[in-house]
């Protein structure tokens, strides 16, 4: 809706600026309706005070020729009674200052220069000035109390300034709130605004700027997980693609005569199938996640340690026997289990343990291998990052995807995951878990 | 007890694989026959008798899955699938659709052989089980045996993490409460004795089984040990609407 060709209602600066113009002209309308139906009929008050009653005598007196001037007196007297005019005889000394306490502000604007005022002895209540004409002679008058100027709270137009002033302010705090209030939601919104397309797209509402930045930024998320989900898609298929031929040479295995070439057979497809797997799972957080279900989470980290003690590796577990929360079970499973795969891999044994507290589950997974270095901390939980830098794959060591997505379950679980150093070596991976219902029972 | 040949058919449409499937099979002690597609799959299960069915998920024409349920609409053959995709909701979805077993590729055979003698061993038992024919869940003191989803929930209804075998274990000592269970029955009934050494031994089973539910495990009240070398479900056990 544009009324103007520059005053654009649909923006921030058009629609602060048509409600400052709207709300000063009806008020001003307001105001001045009122005052006209209220005082149409009283006159200009002005000119019975002050001095302009004395500042006209005195200019008509000059004018006029000294044998007028008696007469003009005596006609001033009369019409203005106020006044108390009367000429003062030569030969009177005028004092030298000005009566004091009075306002001759409007006297001496009025008759400019020329003229001077003097001040005369008291006589009674009422004071009197006198005034020295430029010709010479003198007259003398009453001092009409200048009316109280009513300091700007006078006509409709001040009424305006002052309203105007005070809605002014109202509404820059009015304008402020109703305009930030979308832009402080948008950057609310663009906080947990994330790429990966789980969360809800910016409202595109309030302003017309802030509904063109909030389409824009939802339009390029589509784009970019659009992007992103055709690479998942992609690498997903060929992932998925390699299990067949994996399949088929895993089964023909079993077929093989020689004990040496089977074993060696089958360890490399171990390698290849846990590769798979860990890009496959890797990809897989992308899209939908488990269900959120109560699990008694001691039952699965001592599932892990069973299952890594049957395969011959030194795991033990330490924690309470039972202890209730709120979890993915599966997804939490396949990351304590990437994690001890990690630990018996770079250390001789590995100690899972579980800690409970009212807000949150800490799960740690120890080893007592090298551990690693502070610096390096950060790079491994980045995904395909290694513990060693030679990209050797004698020790079966898979992708190296195996903490990242460890990391990421934890993450979207609204947990953290953290490295940290155990002494005298070796490395605790630590799982916090936040937890919506916890409940820890110890053994009767 | 001499265990008769099973009859297994195996539905995979790859060729290699089915053909490598079915060697492997007749190797260990099964008759075999093979299907590419639910076509065929049906023509085999009308010409002869199948005690047991492999079922991969990704067929041509109609899905693994959809047959899955077709096949279990009309009979209580076994059914263990066998998947490419390997997901947690396929696996869900694949034991709600009926089947026994869910095996996800690359599978290591053993594992497939043990799985196989699991369900059929599952099923001679089923057969005898008193109360609990046809129960889709069993309940004992609080805790909730799923046995179509195969999961374990105790009294606050968190899931309790186990092993396959373990599960089997545990259910089948719940199909069979108060009666004293030998440790070569109790294999003979979850494994069958082509396992071997594949799975865990019974006594490890047990305890791990009582490390997750008994109240105190150094006091098993719930699986009790017997002086002549056995084992005994003590607790009531109630089929349980699922």
């Amino acid at each position: 809706m544009k009324f103007f060709g520059f005053l654009d209602l649909r923006g921030i600066s058009g629609q602060i600026a048509a409600l400052v113009v709207a709300s000063i002209v009806a008020l001003h309308l307001i105001i001045t309706a009122s005052f006209l139906i209220h005082r149409p009929d009283q006159p200009d008050p002005s000119f019975d005070r002050g001095h302009a009653q004395l500042a006209a005598a005195a200019q008509l007196l000059e004018a006029a020729a000294a044998s007028d001037r008696p007469r003009l007196m005596a006609d001033i007297a009369r019409a203005f009674p106020l006044l108390g005019i009367a000429s003062i005889a030569p030969g009177v000394t005028p004092a030298a200052g000005e009566p004091d306490g009075v306002n001759l502000h409007g006297l001496h604007r009025r008759l400019g220069n020329g003229y001077r005022i003097f001040a005369l002895p008291h006589d009674g209540e009422i004071r009197r000035l006198g005034l020295v004409l430029p010709d010479g002679a003198m007259i003398s008058a009453n001092i009409l109390p200048e009316p109280r100027r009513p300091p700007f709270l006078g006509g409709p137009w001040m009424m305006t300034l002052l309203f105007a002033v005070i809605s002014v302010t109202l509404l820059g705090l009015w304008a402020a709130r109703a305009l930030t209030a979308p832009l402080s939601s948008f950057a609310k919104a663009a906080e947990s605004f994330s790429l990966d397309g789980a969360a809800a797209p910016l409202p595109e509402r309030g302003p017309e700027e802030i509904r063109s930045v909030a389409k824009a930024l939802n339009r390029m998320r589509e784009r970019i997980t659009g992007l992103i989900d055709d690479r998942t898609r992609m690498l997903a298929a060929i992932s998925h693609d390699l299990r067949t031929p994996i399949t088929r040479m895993r089964l023909r295995s079993e077929f093989i005569e020689d004990e040496t070439h089977r074993s060696r057979m089958l360890g490399d497809l171990d390698q290849m199938r846990s590769m798979l797997e860990s890009v496959l799972s890797f990809l897989r957080n992308d899209r939908k996640l488990e269900a959120m279900t109560l699990v008694d989470i001691a039952s699965t980290l001592q599932l892990v340690t069973d299952q890594f003690g049957d395969m011959g590796c030194k795991v033990s577990y330490d924690g309470p026997p039972h202890a209730m929360a709120t979890v993915r079970p599966d997804d939490l499973l396949r990351s304590v289990t990437n994690l001890v795969e990690n630990a018996v891999r770079f250390g001789a044994e590995a100690t899972i343990r579980l800690h409970t507290s009212p807000e949150q589950v800490t799960i740690d997974v120890e080893d007592d291998g090298p551990g690693i270095s502070d610096a390096q901390k950060n790079n491994m939980l980045e995904p395909f990052v290694r513990g060693d830098d030679a990209r050797n794959m004698d020790e079966a060591s898979g992708f190296g995807l195996g903490l990242s997505i460890a990391n990421a379950i934890v993450l979207a679980h609204g947990g953290a995951l953290s490295l940290h150093d155990r002494q005298p070596h070796g490395l605790v991976v630590r799982i916090q878990l936040p937890v919506r219902q916890q409940v820890e029972r110890s053994a009767a | 007890m001499a265990q008769p040949v099973p009859n297994i058919l195996v539905v995979e449409d790859d060729r290699e694989t089915r053909t490598l499937i079915a060697k492997y099979l007749r190797t260990n002690a099964c008759n075999v026959t093979t299907a590419t597609d639910g076509r065929e799959m049906a023509r085999a299960m009308t010409d002869h008798r199948v005690d047991l069915l492999i079922l991969d998920v990704m067929l041509p024409g109609e899905d693994g899955l959809s047959l899955c349920r077709k096949v279990r609409a009309e009979s209580q053959t076994p059914i263990i699938m066998l998947t490419a995709r390997g997901e947690d909701v396929d696996r869900i979805l694949g034991l709600e659709m009926g089947a026994d077993d869910y095996l996800a590729k690359p599978f290591n055979p053993r594992e497939l052989l043990a799985r196989i003698n699991a369900v059929l061993r599952r099923q001679a038992a089923a057969q005898t089980a008193s109360t609990t024919e046809g129960a889709t869940a069993l309940g004992f003191a609080g805790f909730r045996i799923d046995l179509r989803l195969r999961e374990l929930r105790d009294p606050d209804g968190a899931r309790v993490a186990m092993t396959s075998a373990e599960f089997d274990l545990l259910r089948t000592l719940c199909e069979r409460p108060g009666r004293v269970l030998s440790r070569d029955s109790l294999l003979d009934l979850t494994q069958g004795r082509n396992a071997g050494s594949f799975e865990r031994s019974i006594d490890v089973l047990v305890s791990r089984i009582r490390r997750k539910i008994e109240p105190d495990p150094l006091e098993p009240t719930m699986i009790k040990t017997v002086r002549s070398g056995g084992y005994m479900f003590t607790p009531r056990v109630e089929p349980v609407k699922s």
